[in-house]
This record gives structure tokens, C-alpha cells and sequence, in this order.
């Protein structure tokens, strides 16, 4: 239980996400690191070994599709979950085509969390 | 020998007889006898003289005394009494009989009947008479030629037409004299044709071709030419016509049909005309078109009304049977419907005539003005779709950043409380845990209400654009806008505006939102008016309290003076169609603006909106207004709902 905790990745400006989500992430047995922006997810030592990253879509700077492809780029095959406030169902399957496992609005449900991210493990 | 010449003379066509030298008859021949009924005894002597008209026999005898004297033949007429009373008319032949010394021993004369003969004469004489004259007063040129083409007869109207005298054309060629030259081998060569084979191009047909005159011009003429029916070589009669002034007055009428057709054509413009009585129908070349009938067949009104729309069709009919009675002006709309399912708005406008003898006609002009219909169908609809879209679309804005807004408190508040449940579950339960994020769930849902309260104050800052205004100028503009509705509701807008009207402070977009709603509700009042003109007068004007004033008064339905406070509550309204917002929101932009609108009842019918504002001061400084501008009208609802 200790060693085998895979670690996952929240980036989100928003506060009340990076303060909540950790903790749930935790009780559903994972290790969990959070960023206010994508530069800083980027910057951070944690990038080689996220095995999933949470990303939020409208960010100020560098936006959650933005870090999408610049993963890509960059070759890191990091499964993607897309977390957004905005509920427009047209950018749901544009970010899915892109690679994205998931794509959750704001707010919701632990279980549809625990499914995507499950998903997500799957796919390493 | 004796007996069988006495036979000869008595068979003798002729009335024979025989006189003494003295003239006394002596010998009547059976003829005579029979012809007159008289004896040998009643006519020998002088009893024949009974048988002669009397108005001829003083002439006779005298002729007859004179050939006695003479002893030389001669021929004498006078009229003879048949037996039935009839007189005839005879021409008396006598010759003398003489004797070796030459002395008259007997005078012999044969009577014959020229009767037939005189009044075929007679007729020819009658009918030279009547032709000379027929010739002599004919307004049309009468000209006659032989079979070599030589002039015979060149009437006065020739002459006057022509400007030759008779005695100078005739006996010359006709092609020489009025044919023009590049006529002539032609007019030759048909003469020619027709002398050998029979073979005419141009008898007895209307023709129309050039002559020339004297002086050498050349003018149009219609002409006929017949063979005067005679035997022996043909002469032909011709007659001719000068149609210059007819050309004139053709090429005249042609040239303002062709103009009338083609202003029809370009403004799609057809014209009619009605016979009532007879019910004949006839319709312009564009009318046609525009009705997409057959031009080739006249029109009836079963062609009419199957084109016509049948919701139209009552319309018409109403139309049609006041035009069977009355002289009175019609303007109406009716729309035509035609068979490949196209629809046609025509607007007619037609009046009554009574000709002499006091038959009516309907007269009307027809326009298709389907092209002007249909755009001002489609902008109304594209206006209409615009304010929805407007609407929506700013709602759905306004709903879009509301929800993210409050989605992201929400997701923490969900969050939080899914992993309090999950410590709680947890075996040992993680109580510590759950408290703190139960904290957090409290601190989120604090958030969201903070997130709804900042919405508010976000969409209620959103600043009116303040700047002098115009309102002269802001109301040309509205008027501008709306003239093509006020025309289409025929409202007829009489403006004064006060050209030293100072400049309001203000918001112009919002200010001419309510002018535009105060002159749609005076149309809209006045919709319905068929008795009486439907007029609106639009004001402006600096008052006692140095406001500029503007009003809009029309000449409509009128309000209930007990309603006039309820006409600016929210969601009041007469009208169907309307929400009754347009008030009540006018009312607070105005009050934002630190003025006044209110309405009141006419001493005539309809009614006067006005609203005043403070004028800007002449320095240009901020009298305070814009506070209580930014607080109001950029949310309709808001304002609507705060209205006291």
C-alpha cells in the first residue's frame, strides 16, 4: 500500500479544487500533487512521474488544451482527465479525439472521478 | 302586185305613212294604226296630231311646216300616244317623193321608237353628271390612267394634292408625274405583267406607298386602284390619300404606347380597364405579365379570380360588386397566387367613369409590389429574429458565466463532502479528516453565495455611454428609421422641432430606444383608425424649467385617463402582441436621465406621451446625471423590476 501509490497530478487555478480534490485522491489510494498553472506542472520534478493529471480547461496563461499538446509534444503519454466549469458539450469530444480519457464537468461525482481515473491506470 | 307591196308596208318595222305635198296624210300603215288605235279616217288629215304630245306637237308642226317648204329630207322627234295612253318617244323621219321636174308629188315618213334609247341617254348623261361630280368633290385624289399608264382623269383633289393642273397630267405617263423614282420600274413593270397575263398584285387592295409631289417632296398615301370594268384595253382607277398627318399621329400614338408599356414595364405597373355593363375587361400588355395570363386571349373573370389568393378572394369580391354601383376610388391590397405556387402582393388603386351615356367604367392601375412586400416581410422577420437572438444570446451569456462562476465552489462543496463521507466510511473512521473537510465544504458554499452576490454587482456596474445629446438630432434619426412602418400603417408624421433646443446629457442609444417605443405605441394606436386620418405629430421644445421636452401625440384609440399611472407598470399592455415592458422601461431610463414621462388624453381623440430632461449645462459639466444613469436601464428586467 505504500510503495505502489501512483501518483496523481491536479492542475486547476482554482483553489477550492487544488484544496479538495488531494484528499479524496488520497482516499481513493493515490499520491497527489496539485498546481495553480500548467507552467508550474511543467516546470515541476513531479512531470516524469505523473501516471495520470487532472487538468482543468480555462486557465489564465497556458490553457488545459494548451498543456494537452504540448505533451504531446514533448512525447509524455500522460492519460488526461479534462475537469471544466463550463458545460459546453462541444469540447467534450474535440479534447477526447485529442487523446483525453476523460472529460468531467464541474461539479462532479466522486464515482465518475474514481471511474475516469481508473481508466486512466489502465491505460500505462 | 299592189296588194302584196300594201302587205310589205304594213309589216315594215316602223310606223309608216305618207303625206300630200301640202302635208296633209294621206296613208297610215297598219302599224301606225295599231300602235296609236287611231283609223285611217281619224289619221289621215291632220287627226294624227291628236296622237302627238301636246307639249311637242307645236315644235313638230312648225319642223314639219318647215321641211314642207324646204322639200328636203329631215328628222323630227316628238312624243306619240300609245294605245294604253302612254307616250313614247319617236323619231319622225320624212323624205320627198318628186317627179322628173323635181316637184314633190308625196311625202313618205317612217316613225321610229327611241324611247329605250332616249333614257339610256338620259342615264349616261345622269350618271357623266354624277361622276364629274363625284370627281370634282372627292377629298380623296381621284386619278385615272389608260393601259399604256397615260393620265386620263386628274380630280381637283389631284390637283390640290399634287400641285399640277388637270391640263398639264393628262395624256402623260403617271409614272413620270407622282410615282416616286425608286417606284417607277416597278409600277412599269406591273402594268406590264398585268396587261399580258392578267396577273395584279395591287388591285383592288388598300396599299400604302409613297407619292411625289410637283415640287418634288415625297409624302405617304394610302391608295386602292380598281380596273374600270370596260371592254378593250384595261384602264384602272386610283384612288389616293394623303396619310401624312395619319403617319404622324400613328408614330405619335405608337411612340406613347411603347413609352406607356415600358414605364408599366418598369414599375411593374399594369393597367385595366372595366366595362360594367358589358362586363368587358381589358388589360395592359404588363398586366398580363404580371397576372402571367396568355395575352393572346381576352379576360374573364373566372382567369382572374383562379389567380387570385383565396383568402384574398372575399376582398375582392367586396371590391368588385361596390365598383358595379358607384364611381367611387378603390385602394386595396389582394395577393395573387400563381400556378407554380408563387405568391404575388399587388396593391390596385382604380376609380369609376361614366362616358355619355352614363355607362360606368372602372379605370385602375395595378402594382406588383411583391419585391417591396417581401423585404419588408423578411426585415421584420430578420428584426425580430435579431432581438430574440439579442436576447437569447445575452441571456445565455449571462448563464454561461453565472454557471461557471458557482460550478467551481459547487465542485469543491461536492468534492469535499464525497471525501468526508469516504473518512467517515473508513475503517477506523477518519474523523479528524472529515472535519477539516467539512470545513471546507462550509467555506465553499460561503464562497458560491459570495460568487452570486459579486454576479450582481458585476452585471448592474455595466456603464451607460453619457455624452450631449441632440434630441432634435436623435429624433430625425428614429423618424428616419421608422417612416417606412408609419407609411405602410399610413400615419401620416408631422415633426416640429425647436431648432434652439439645447443639448440633453444623456445616453442616446437608450434616449431613442424610447422615442421609437413612444412612436410604435401611437402607430400601433392608431392601427385600427378607418374614420378618421391617422396622424402623429412628434414636438420638441425647452419648457418653463429649462427641460427639453419632447412629445408624441396621435390621433388613435385613446386611453382610460383612471389607466394612465398603470400604462407604465411592467408587464401593462392593450396591446396583444406586446409585453408591456416598453413603458415602463422607457419611464426609468428617462428617470435615470432626471427627467419625467408621462402621458395624457387629447381634448380630440388619442393621446400625448411626452417626457422632459434636464438640458446639459452650458459649461458641459456633470449635473449629477451619470450616477443615476449607470444605475438603471442596462438590464430592461432589473429596471422593470425596481420600478416603484
Amino acid at each position: 500500500m505504500k510503495k505502489t501509490r501512483s501518483l496523481v497530478s491536479v492542475v486547476d487555478d482554482d483553489e477550492s479544487i487544488r484544496e479538495s480534490l488531494p484528499d479524496l485522491l488520497r482516499e481513493f489510494g493515490f499520491d497527489a500533487q496539485t498546481f495553480p498553472s500548467a507552467e508550474e506542472f511543467l516546470a515541476s520534478d513531479y512531470l516524469a512521474h505523473t501516471r495520470c493529471l487532472i487538468l482543468d480547461i480555462a486557465m489564465p496563461g497556458m490553457t488545459g488544451p494548451d498543456l494537452q499538446r504540448e505533451l504531446i509534444l514533448r512525447r509524455q503519454k500522460i492519460p488526461i482527465v479534462f475537469i471544466t466549469a463550463h458545460r459546453d458539450e462541444a469540447v467534450r469530444p474535440r479534447l477526447l479525439n485529442l487523446g483525453a480519457v476523460e472529460c468531467l464537468f464541474k461539479p462532479f461525482s466522486d464515482e465518475d472521478l474514481l471511474q475516469a481515473l481508473n481508466t486512466a491506470l489502465r491505460l500505462n | 302586185m299592189q296588194d302584196e307591196l300594201s302587205r310589205v308596208v304594213d309589216a315594215l318595222p316602223g310606223l309608216v305613212w305618207t303625206a300630200l305635198p301640202d302635208g296633209q296624210v294621206d296613208f297610215l300603215n297598219q302599224r301606225w294604226r295599231e300602235y296609236t288605235g287611231l283609223s285611217v279616217g281619224e289619221g289621215c288629215g291632220r287627226g294624227w296630231q291628236i296622237a302627238i304630245h301636246p307639249e311637242d306637237l307645236p315644235g313638230l308642226v312648225e319642223r314639219w311646216q318647215a321641211l314642207l317648204a324646204s322639200h328636203k329630207s329631215g328628222e323630227m322627234e316628238a312624243r306619240l300616244r300609245r294605245i294604253d295612253g302612254v307616250f313614247r318617244r319617236f323619231v319622225f323621219r320624212v323624205s320627198p317623193l318628186t317627179d322628173e321636174s323635181g316637184r314633190v308629188i308625196k311625202w313618205c315618213g317612217i316613225n321610229t321608237d327611241i324611247d329605250d334609247r332616249k333614257h339610256a341617254e338620259e342615264e349616261l348623261r345622269l350618271s357623266e353628271a354624277r361622276k364629274t361630280a363625284i370627281l370634282d368633290s372627292a377629298l380623296d385624289c381621284i386619278v385615272t390612267i389608260d393601259h399604256e399608264g397615260c393620265i386620263t382623269e386628274f380630280n381637283p383633289a389631284a390637283e390640290r394634292t399634287f400641285g399640277y393642273r388637270r391640263e398639264e397630267v393628262v395624256g402623260r405617263r403617271l409614272g413620270d408625274i407622282i410615282i416616286p423614282p425608286a417606284l417607277r420600274e416597278r409600277h412599269r413593270q406591273g402594268l406590264a405583267r398585268y396587261l399580258a397575263t392578267g396577273e395584279a398584285h395591287v388591285l383592288g387592295k388598300r396599299l400604302e406607298m409613297s407619292a411625289i409631289r410637283a415640287d418634288g417632296s415625297e409624302f405617304p398615301t394610302e391608295l386602292s386602284i380598281t380596273r374600270i370594268p370596260v371592254d378593250g384595253p384595261p384602264s384602272f382607277t386610283g384612288y389616293l390619300r394623303d396619310i401624312t398627318e395619319r403617319k404622324q399621329a400613328e408614330a405619335e400614338l405608337r411612340r406613347s404606347e411603347a413609352f406607356l408599356a415600358q414605364g408599366q414595364r418598369l414599375n411593374l405597373t399594369g393597367s385595366f380597364s372595366w366595362i360594367i355593363d358589358t362586363d368587358k375587361i381589358t388589360f395592359s400588355e404588363q398586366l398580363y405579365r404580371i397576372f402571367e395570363l396568355d395575352p393572346a386571349l381576352p379576360v374573364t373573370f373566372e382567369q382572374i379570380t383562379s389567380r387570385v389568393h383565396p383568402e384574398d378572394l372575399p376582398l375582392l369580391n367586396e371590391k368588385m360588386n361596390l365598383a358595379r354601383t358607384d364611381i367611387a376610388d378603390h385602394d386595396y391590397e389582394i395577393r395573387l397566387r400563381i400556378p407554380d405556387g408563387s405568391i404575388k402582393y399587388l396593391r390596385t388603386k382604380s376609380y369609376g367613369i361614366r362616358d355619355r351615356e352614363g355607362r360606368l367604367e372602372h379605370i385602375g392601375a395595378i402594382q406588383d409590389v411583391t419585391e417591396r412586400r417581401l423585404s419588408e416581410k423578411t426585415l421584420s422577420k430578420i428584426q425580430v429574429e435579431l432581438a430574440h437572438m439579442a436576447k437569447v444570446s445575452s441571456l445565455g451569456a449571462l448563464t454561461a458565466s453565472i454557471a461557471h462562476e458557482v460550478n467551481q465552489p459547487l465542485s469543491g462543496i461536492i468534492t469535499n463532502a464525497s471525501t468526508c463521507l469516504r473518512m467517515l466510511s473508513a475503517s477506523p473512521p477518519n474523523v479528524e479528516g472529515a472535519r477539516e473537510t467539512a470545513r471546507r465544504t462550509i467555506r465553499d458554499g460561503n464562497r458560491a453565495s459570495e460568487v452570486i452576490t459579486r454576479l450582481r454587482a458585476l452585471f448592474s456596474k455595466k456603464e451607460a455611454a453619457v455624452e450631449l445629446v441632440d434630441l432634435n438630432e436623435a429624433t430625425r434619426e428614429v423618424i428616419a428609421l421608422t417612416m417606412s412602418e408609419l407609411q405602410a400603417n399610413r400615419v401620416i408624421l408631422r415633426s416640429e422641432l425647436d431648432g434652439d433646443l439645447p443639448p440633453v446629457m444623456g445616453d442616446r442609444i437608450q434616449l431613442q430606444q424610447v422615442i421609437l417605443n413612444l412612436i410604435r405605441n401611437a402607430s400601433d394606436a392608431m392601427s385600427g383608425l378607418e374614420d378618421r386620418l391617422r396622424q402623429l405629430f412628434i414636438t420638441t421644445l425647452l419648457d418653463d424649467d429649462d427641460c427639453a421636452c419632447l412629445t408624441v401625440r396621435d390621433t388613435g384609440v385613446g386611453i382610460d385617463p383612471q389607466n394612465v399611472d398603470s400604462l407604465f407598470d411592467a408587464f401593462y399592455t392593450t396591446k396583444s402582441a406586446g409585453m408591456g415592458m416598453g413603458l415602463s422601461v422607457s419611464r426609468s431610463i428617462i428617470e435615470s436621465h432626471h427627467g419625467r414621462l408621462w402621458a395624457a388624453p387629447n381634448d380630440g381623440p388619442g393621446t400625448t406621451f411626452s417626457f422632459s430632461i434636464p438640458c446639459a449645462p452650458a459649461d458641459g459639466s456633470d449635473n449629477g446625471g451619470i450616477g443615476g444613469i449607470q444605475a438603471s436601464a442596462s438590464m430592461d428586467t432589473q429596471n422593470v423590476t425596481r420600478n416603484p
